[in-house]
């Protein structure tokens, strides 16, 4: 579905990516999995057209969309979800997902859509009529899910769900997106969280430095000793829940 | 200072609310103050306030838009109001409208001129911004070097937009002969029909103007847009035609606002530095960035502005407005409305 080929780019002059590649298949779950700095959201805003790709390919079912314009790839199916703080506080929560659709042409999708987020959600459909700026850290999370999922996307990138977040709401955020996935999405997740990420995912990218470092089915990365100790935080510190 | 002392918003509107009473206090030891007066002074101070409050919400439009303030603002309002004079001279004077409409009154011809005050200003505005500030917002625009590189193209705009201007219509004052009829009687004030005109045309687009933003779908993306182009972009939304969109609509206000003032006062090509400085003053009273907020500011100056003229001197009118700012900004520095402080160029 996804198809990165050696990605350079970066912010202003300062190169952050030098040549990832990446795939990710039709209805899986992928996560990419790093340190801090290493490139791994960079990553994401190059495929949904925030910075601009300098150099290599972006497909995307078949298109090229690198340097596309942001818009153009969200109508294409293709839809970044930020952390969650990223939301429009001043707003509802019902009008935040009606911004989320705002592709979307007829009105009868729109409500169908807010329909379907409010059951994978129902903590949103109780908060509908609320300020954004009023909701709690896991329900900001949600409301930003919800929010990337109204425009009828083939496939969402998730940029670190589960950041700051308390464990149980992270596994009920992670049980929604592997109900995301069976629905018939594909789903890119990028993570600190290793444990839980690769628990969830199907297969996983680990970057260091702008560059894939290692791959490979998330069971054997779980095992994996290197891994572990070179990227991951040896013994489990930065893994833990 | 004093430790543990916060200055908190309660004794921030504390302090406003002292100021008020001693404001109306002085006021109402003017050897003027009765009834009538008060109530023409109520009605003047909301006419000018309205127009004050309608330029204030373009400033502020670009303010959340571009993250700049426009200082070529007012020369929008001198050319709407140009623009008004023109079409409304070339229907009436023409005798076009009459060939039209054979038994058509002034104000239909005032009504087109408002129209095409209003969209003419619009299509203004969105060229300028493509021509002109596009690859200034490109760059960056209102956090970066960039944002520096905008406020000075507005004042170099503002001195373009003024000499030429200066060339079509030379520097004499236009008198805007506007055919409204006789003036009319409201609660004993005897009002011109210029002035009701100003409120009705006023109330009429602001409450327009809040339905769009709160009610339409495009409305929804201005006010997105406003917040965050980056998550804006993310949902789907076309950020540089809303920029060109906000753009417009703030200029078409100015322009709009120009031909209300026209028939009142006089057109000439320096009135838009005046009303760029009373707007800004608006929209500081108000709330920086804050769309109600810079219809209240705008009502709370043209009310103050008039009742210091009238009550106390009308020698100093233009300064009270800056008076009133100078003493929001001591006491309250957000403004009524005041949306948190965002660092912005």
């Amino acid at each position: 579905m996804l198809k990165i080929k050696s990605l350079v780019s970066g912010y202003g002059s300062v190169q952050i990516l030098n040549g990832a590649n990446m795939k990710v298949d039709n209805q899986s779950i992928v996560a990419l999995l790093g340190g801090n700095g290493t490139g791994k959201s960079t990553i994401l805003k190059a495929c949904s057209g925030i910075i601009r790709t300098w150099k290599g390919s972006i497909n995307f079912n078949g298109e090229d969309i690198q340097n596309l314009p942001p818009h153009n790839i969200v109508e294409k199916g293709l839809v970044q979800v930020t952390q969650g703080k990223d939301v429009f506080p001043a707003m509802t929560v019902l009008e935040n997902l009606r911004l989320g659709g705002f592709t979307l042409k007829s009105k009868q999708t729109l409500n169908d859509n807010i329909e379907k987020v409010f059951n994978y959600f129902p903590r949103l459909n109780e908060r509908k009529s609320q300020l954004a700026a009023t909701l709690s850290g896991g329900e900001l999370q949600m409301l930003c899910i919800g929010r990337g999922l109204m425009s009828n996307p083939k496939m969402i990138m998730l940029d670190e769900p589960s950041a700051a977040l308390a464990p149980q709401i992270v596994l009920d955020i992670f049980k929604n997106i592997n109900k995301i996935r069976k629905d018939g999405l594909t789903v890119l997740v990028v993570e600190q969280n290793v444990r839980m990420a690769l628990l969830l995912a199907d297969y996983g990218y680990v970057i260091k430095d702008g560059v894939i470092n290692v791959e490979g089915e998330s069971k054997k990365l779980m095992y994996d000793e290197s891994v572990k100790d070179s990227y991951l935080g040896g013994g489990g510190t930065t893994a833990n829940v | 200072m004093f430790k543990g002392f916060k200055f908190t918003r309660k004794i921030e509107n504390t302090l406003m609310l002292i100021f008020t009473f001693i404001f109306l206090g002085y006021i109402s030891m003017s050897p003027d103050m009765n009834l009538e007066s008060l109530k023409g002074v109520l009605i003047i101070g909301i006419t000018v306030g309205i127009i004050y409050g309608l330029v204030a919400v373009g400033i502020s439009l670009i303010y959340t838009g571009l993250d700049v303030v426009n200082f070529s603002h007012g020369e929008f309002f001198m050319l709407g109001a140009f623009t008004g004079l023109t079409v409304y001279n070339f229907l009436i004077d023409g005798e076009l409208i009459y060939a039209i409409f054979p038994d058509a009154y002034g104000w239909v011809g005032y009504v087109i001129g408002l129209f095409f005050a209003f969209v003419i200003m619009g299509l203004f505005g969105v060229l300028i911004e493509r021509v002109f500030l596009r690859p200034l917002t490109k760059k960056g625009g209102g956090y970066t070097v960039a944002g520096m590189g905008i406020i000075i193209c507005g004042f170099g705009l503002s001195v373009v937009l003024l000499n030429l201007a200066y060339i079509i219509w030379n520097p004499t004052a236009h008198p805007f002969h506007a055919d409204l009829g006789l003036p009319i009687n409201i609660g004993g004030v005897t009002l011109p029909m210029t002035y009701l005109w100003m409120l009705v045309t006023g109330f009429t687009v602001a409450g327009a103007l809040y339905f769009f933003l709160n009610k339409t779908k495009m409305g929804l993306g201005v006010r997105a847009v406003a917040h965050s182009k980056v998550i804006s972009n993310l949902v789907g939304i076309n950020v540089p035609l809303y920029i060109s969109i906000i753009f417009g609509i703030a200029c078409a206000l100015a322009g709009l606002a120009g031909t209300l003032v026209g028939p009142t006062y006089q057109v000439v090509v320096y009135m838009g530095y005046i009303i760029l400085l009373k707007a800004f003053a608006s929209a500081v009273v108000g709330g920086f960035g804050s769309l109600p907020g810079a219809i209240v500011g705008g009502f709370t100056v043209g009310l103050f502005e008039t009742s210091c003229a009238f009550f106390i001197s009308g020698s100093h009118k233009d300064a009270y407005a800056f008076l009133l700012m100078i003493v929001v900004l001591l006491i309250k520095p957000t403004g009524f409305f005041g949306v948190q402080v965002k660092m912005k160029a």
